[in-house]
Formats: structure tokens, C-alpha cells, sequence
């Protein structure tokens, strides 16, 4: 029962996420229109890189706020004495929170471009569905970083706003250092991974290429010892 | 039936920077009876239960629960499985039903016993489908008490457990907590409410800064407290009395009067053998018991 | 079965509790063969540890006044010993019925001779303790 509590926690925050990328969503659907055709047409992956973008900036945005609450926001709200009695490993309790937010990371990333597919399906499709996955797996396997990052802040720092607010912060922060340090581009430069500008081919407009495993291994291997980072920070803490 | 202390502590200490909320507490609560503890505010009764739950961690000594010392591994996790506790705050998810609360707690324990809850649901006149934030504060502390009651655990610990209810509410509580302890359950709650003490504990432990002050039965603490006031036909002298058992004595002229917790015959004694001219001794009520121990620390 | 119990009274509940009994068996209020309540009705009832229940339950049993059967519950016994000892209760109720009658003529108020009382008795248990 501790993925319906995770659920009924996070499905406001999930939910919001899904109507805010879903007006994405519908300015692409609009858009596409004038430029779906049955022929390949450059504009068209130009759209997708596009709207790709817009979905990447609002994705961070969403994970940072599902990456909240867990058991300090618990103790302040009063409900950390009855979590903590219950007879399961604080591990597994926030574990439990963490598979829950990385399983509606996925889907965040995943419905909208299944939408994508499917309305320009209608249109007969004119991209392979491989440009899709690509776009998908640099989307998460960067972004979880971020993901990560508000977990441990929120372990660290009680605030109902401030823990949000200071993960934004460095969310910002990071963009700007990602910008302005070149010796960061192309390759240690996360938003540029996760948006695919280091794959973009300027003739074709497709995302080409292999696939970077190796940058993706990397950016995962970082969220993951942030995730293991909160889960001792809370094994540590007094409630 | 449980063999041996449900609770026991060795010199468990916890300390915030130079102020110990718990110093070499020697704690052990007998199984099968109903224990209270009894502190003032901030005498350390929620640090301890926190301690034995493992939500605090100790400065220095340890502890078992049911046999399993207290921290983080398999063997405290599944004394929690038989442990009940409702926390001073009686926690609930704002965001759960009734009935959505009940479901994610019946789903932890095996002891769960749905025909109790549904009785207690009705006892209680509680909504299944209101959510908990919507409820009033009386309801929600009796939701938090039915997520205890519905069970049948090998001990049950409240912190606080009268704290926000009318005196209807407090009444059916100590009916409850009769009601477990009947069924065998061992019982260890937390007061600073010395007349719900003084009605079902069996046992008392008293805490004040952190130290454990009085670890008795209350039939034995009736027993053997004694208030004993003398008079004499002239101004006696005080360390006469100055014995084993006697803790306080108060002078007013030819008048004495002598706080004993045990030793009262020999206070008595003493008194005819220096020719008092009255002698009247009169048993103490638990308040005062415990307002004399907490006044001498 | 009626009881009162005072619990601020600084005498041991489980006491009280066995004075209650013995008083309905003297005055015929329980009778011999009447069954007690259960334990645990009993303490539910009174709002008492059912610990104090139990301890009452056994010093009487003890005393012979009642009979624990296992599995039906606890019935009054009251066989001629304690008929006798209930004799000798109602003569000496009327006795000290007597004895502060006087004491009220001498002036004596209520308190101060339950506190004599208390006083002698501690005197007369210490002094055959001595002996």
C-alpha cells in the first residue's frame, strides 16, 4: 500500500504536469497541420526538435515538483510518527517514493510524444518512430539528474517552498553555467544532451547518429548517487 | 501471553548538545499490565517512546521492545508488526478517506481485526468517504485511536492518548484501554493526566528532566505513602525524623508534618516515643505523589 | 451488582473492591451461588485495570468468600465460616456504630476519628510487628 500512498501524494503534482506539456501538446497538433505531409519534410522534424525543446524545459520543471515532499516534508506536516511506525525500512519507504516519481518521469516524457505519434499517424506518418525514442531516452536519461536532485534537496531542507525553490535555483544555475562555461559544450552540457542539439543533423533536421550510451550511462550513474545520497541522508535522520 | 519485560531500556541516554532529554533511563515495563508513564511537559516521555521506536536515534545505552533491541534492522522492523502506537499528534493523511486510511494500515498487520473496526466506525460515527482533512479535530483523534484498537498487537504505546478529548471521549478511551489489556494486550501510555492514571494503571513510572524518579505499582505507592502529621507539646526537633522513606518534612511551630514513601511505622513509632501529643497519618493521592517527587529533583 | 470505587482514596483499588464484595455478601445484596461478573466486564464496567480485578478476585477466593471456575466465571461461596465471619462483621459494625456514638457525644467530629482510627491501627500493626 505504499505506492497508493506514494500515488495519492503525487497524482495533483502528476496530473497538473500532464494538462501543462498537454498545451504542448495541442500548440504542435495545431501547428502541424500546415506542415504534416505524406512526403518527409524537413519542417517537420524542425517542429519536433521544437516542440522537443519545450517539452524538455517543462519536463524539468514537472520532475522537480515530483521529486518533492518524502518523509522530512512528513515530519513537518506531523504524519512522520505514523509512516515510521509502520514495520518497514525507511529504505523501502523511500524507495518507494523514488520508483513511484521515476515511473511518472517516464510517462511525462513518454504520453506526449505517443501523442505526437499517433497525430501524425493520422497525417501518415512522415518520421520514423525511432527519432521518437531517441528524443524519449535523451529526454530521461538527462533529465532524471534533475529528478534526483530534488529528492535529495527535499531530504535535506524542510520548506514546503524553500526546498522547491532552491532546487529551481540550481536548476537555473545550472543552465546558466552550462551556457556560459564552453569548455562544458558540447558534450558535458546537459541540456544540450537532453535536447538533442548535439545530434541534430542541419541538413536532414533528424537527430542522427548513434545513440549516446555512454553520456546517458553517465548522466543516470549521477541521479543514482544523488537517489542513494537522500536515502542514507534519511536513514540518518532524527524524527 | 508475553514472558519477560515488553519494554526494557539500559541506561538509555539522548542528548541535544549539552541538555539530555533522556539520561540512563533503566526502564522495564511487565507484560500483561497497564503502565502509565507520568511527566510533566517536557520531562522526556514522547523522546523516550521516539527512542523505542526508532525514530530518534540514542546518544549512548540500549533498548529492547518485545525482545528486539531498538534500530534499523529486520528484527525491529518486525516488532513493529506488533507494536501499536498513536502518537501525541494522532497523525493521519489529510489527503486519505476514513476508509482509505483504514485500508492502508489493516494492510501492514496481521493482527488486524476488520469485525472491531467496523464496530469501532460505527462506535465512533466516523464517514468512510470524508477525507481527513475535513474532519474535526475530535473525529480525527478518534480515527487515529481506531487505527490502534482495530488491532490486536502485543503492546499498544499512546502518547498523550487523552490530549483533545471532552470528557465523554476520555471516559470511552480508558473503557478501551481497560478492554485491550483485558484481551492481553500490554499497555504503556504516556500522561500528564494524574486522574486517568490513578483510575486503570497498574504501574507507574515517573519521569522528570529526563530521569526516571518513581518505578512502582500504584498499589504499592498506596501503600506506602504516607502523609503523617504530629504534634508536640514543645518545638520538636527536625533530624529526629530524619530516617530511611522519609522525604520531605515540614515544621510550623510544636506541628510537624512528614512526607514518607515508605517507613511510615517507624516514623509513627518514633513520634510516640518523643511523646507527640497527635498523631494522624493519611494516605497520598497519586497527584500529590507525584508533585512531591518532581518538586524534590 | 452495585460498587463504588474511590480511586484518589489512597487505598489500593483491588481493596476497595474486596470490601464492596464482602459488604454485598454481609448485607445479602450477593448471595450464596450468585455469579460475579466477568473480569473483564467488571473492569470495562468500572473503568479498572482488569489486573485489579483479577487480584481482588483471587484474595477472596483466598479468603473463601468466592470460587474461580474455570471457564464459567466466579461464584459466591458463602460458607459458613465466612457466614460466621459475617455475623461477627455485623456485631462489630454495631459496636463501633456504638463507640462513635460516644465519641460524638465527647465532641468528636467524623474526621477525627476516621483519622484516629487510621493512627491506631498503624500503632497496634507496628507494635505486634515489633513483638
Amino acid at each position: 500500500m505504499l505506492w497508493y500512498k506514494a500515488w495519492l501524494e503525487t497524482r495533483g503534482r502528476f496530473l497538473v504536469s500532464l494538462c501543462a506539456i498537454s498545451i504542448i501538446i495541442a500548440f504542435f497538433v495545431h501547428h502541424a497541420e500546415h506542415v504534416i505531409t505524406p512526403e518527409p519534410k524537413r519542417e517537420t522534424y524542425f517542429l519536433l526538435f521544437f516542440v522537443h525543446h519545450y517539452l524538455a524545459g517543462l519536463w524539468i520543471l514537472s520532475v522537480v515538483l515530483l521529486g518533492m515532499g518524502g518523509l522530512l516534508r512528513e515530519r513537518a506536516i506531523g504524519t512522520s510518527s505514523l509512516t515510521l511506525a509502520l514495520p518497514v525500512s525507511r529504505t523501502r519507504v523511500v524507495g518507494v517514493q523514488i520508483a513511484l516519481g521515476i515511473l511518472e518521469a517516464i510517462l511525462l516524457a513518454v504520453l506526449p510524444w505517443s501523442v505526437i505519434l499517433f497525430t501524425t499517424d493520422l497525417a501518415g506518418r512522415t518520421f520514423p518512430a525511432s527519432q521518437a525514442v531517441f528524443y524519449i531516452l535523451l529526454l530521461i536519461s538527462g533529465g532524471l539528474v534533475y529528478f534526483a536532485l530534488a529528492v535529495l534537496i527535499s531530504s535535506l531542507i524542510e520548506g514546503e517552498y524553500t526546498a522547491p525553490a532552491v532546487v529551481y535555483g540550481l536548476v537555473v544555475l545550472s543552465g546558466i553555467i552550462f551556457s556560459s562555461v564552453d569548455s562544458l559544450r558540447p558534450y558535458a552540457d546537459l541540456w544540450r544532451f537532453m535536447g538533442g542539439d548535439n545530434y541534430f543533423n542541419h541538413v536532414t533536421y533528424l537527430l542522427s547518429g548513434p545513440f549516446p550510451w555512454f553520456g546517458a550511462l553517465t548522466a543516470l550513474v549521477v541521479a543514482a548517487l544523488m537517489l542513494l545520497a537522500s536515502v542514507a541522508v534519511i536513514q540518518k535522520r532524527e524524527f | 501471553m508475553i514472558d519477560g519485560p515488553v519494554i526494557q531500556t539500559r541506561s538509555l541516554t539522548k542528548s541535544y548538545g549539552r541538555l539530555d532529554a533522556v539520561r540512563d533511563l533503566d526502564l522495564s515495563v511487565g507484560a500483561n499490565r497497564i503502565t502509565a508513564f507520568l511527566g510533566r511537559n517536557g520531562a522526556g516521555k514522547s523522546t523516550t517512546i521516539k527512542l523505542l521506536l526508532g525514530m530518534i536515534h540514542a546518544t549512548s545505552g540500549d533498548a529492547s521492545v518485545l525482545g528486539a533491541r531498538i534500530g534499523e534492522s529486520k528484527e525491529s522492523r518486525e516488532m513493529l508488526r506488533r507494536v501499536a502506537y498513536v502518537a501525541e499528534n494522532k497523525p493521519l493523511y489529510p489527503y486519505m478517506t476514513v476508509a482509505q486510511m483504514i485500508r492502508f494500515v489493516s494492510s501492514f498487520y496481521p493482527d488486524w481485526r476488520p469485525d472491531a473496526a467496523e464496530r469501532l466506525m460505527k462506535e465512533y460515527e466516523l464517514p468512510a468517504d470524508r477525507k481527513v482533512k475535513s474532519l474535526s479535530k475530535g473525529m480525527r483523534t478518534k480515527l487515529a485511536l481506531l487505527l490502534a484498537f482495530a488491532r490486536r498487537p502485543d503492546l499498544l504505546i499512546l502518547d498523550e492518548p487523552s490530549e483533545g478529548l471532552d470528557p465523554v471521549g476520555i471516559e470511552h478511551l480508558l473503557q478501551h484501554l481497560v478492554a485491550q489489556s483485558a484481551d492481553g494486550i500490554s499497555v504503556f501510555f504516556s500522561s500528564h493526566q494524574i486522574a486517568e492514571v490513578e483510575r486503570i494503571a497498574d504501574h507507574v513510572c515517573i519521569l522528570d528532566k529526563g530521569r526516571l524518579l518513581v518505578d512502582a505499582s500504584l498499589d504499592d505507592l498506596r501503600e506506602s505513602y504516607r502523609r503523617i502529621d504530629l504534634v508536640f507539646p514543645s518545638i520538636p526537633l527536625e533530624h529526629e525524623f530524619r530516617m530511611a522513606g522519609v522525604e520531605r518534612i515540614e515544621t510550623s511551630g510544636r506541628q510537624i508534618r512528614i512526607f514518607s514513601s515508605r517507613n511510615s511505622r517507624t516514623v509513627v513509632q518514633r513520634a510516640y516515643e518523643l511523646n507527640a501529643v497527635s498523631v494522624e497519618v493519611t494516605p497520598v493521592a497519586l497527584r500529590d505523589i507525584f508533585l512531591e517527587t518532581v518538586r524534590e529533583n | 451488582m452495585l460498587l463504588r470505587l474511590n480511586p484518589v482514596a489512597g487505598q489500593p483499588i483491588y481493596l476497595q473492591l474486596m470490601q464492596q464484595i464482602r459488604h454485598a455478601a454481609e448485607t445479602g445484596a450477593l448471595k450464596d451461588g450468585d455469579q460475579l461478573p466477568s473480569v473483564r466486564s467488571l473492569a470495562e464496567k468500572l473503568v479498572v485495570s482488569p489486573n485489579t480485578v483479577v487480584k481482588a478476585y483471587s484474595e477472596l477466593e483466598h479468603e473463601g468468600l468466592i470460587e474461580l471456575r474455570q471457564g464459567s466465571g466466579a461464584f459466591a461461596t458463602l460458607k459458613r465460616r465466612t457466614r460466621s465471619l459475617t455475623d461477627h462483621m455485623q456485631a462489630a459494625r454495631r459496636r463501633i456504630r456504638d463507640l462513635i456514638e460516644r465519641l460524638h457525644d465527647d465532641g468528636l467530629l467524623d474526621d477525627e476519628i476516621r483519622r484516629a482510627f487510621e493512627a491506631e491501627l498503624l500503632h497496634t500493626a507496628e507494635s505486634v510487628a515489633r513483638r
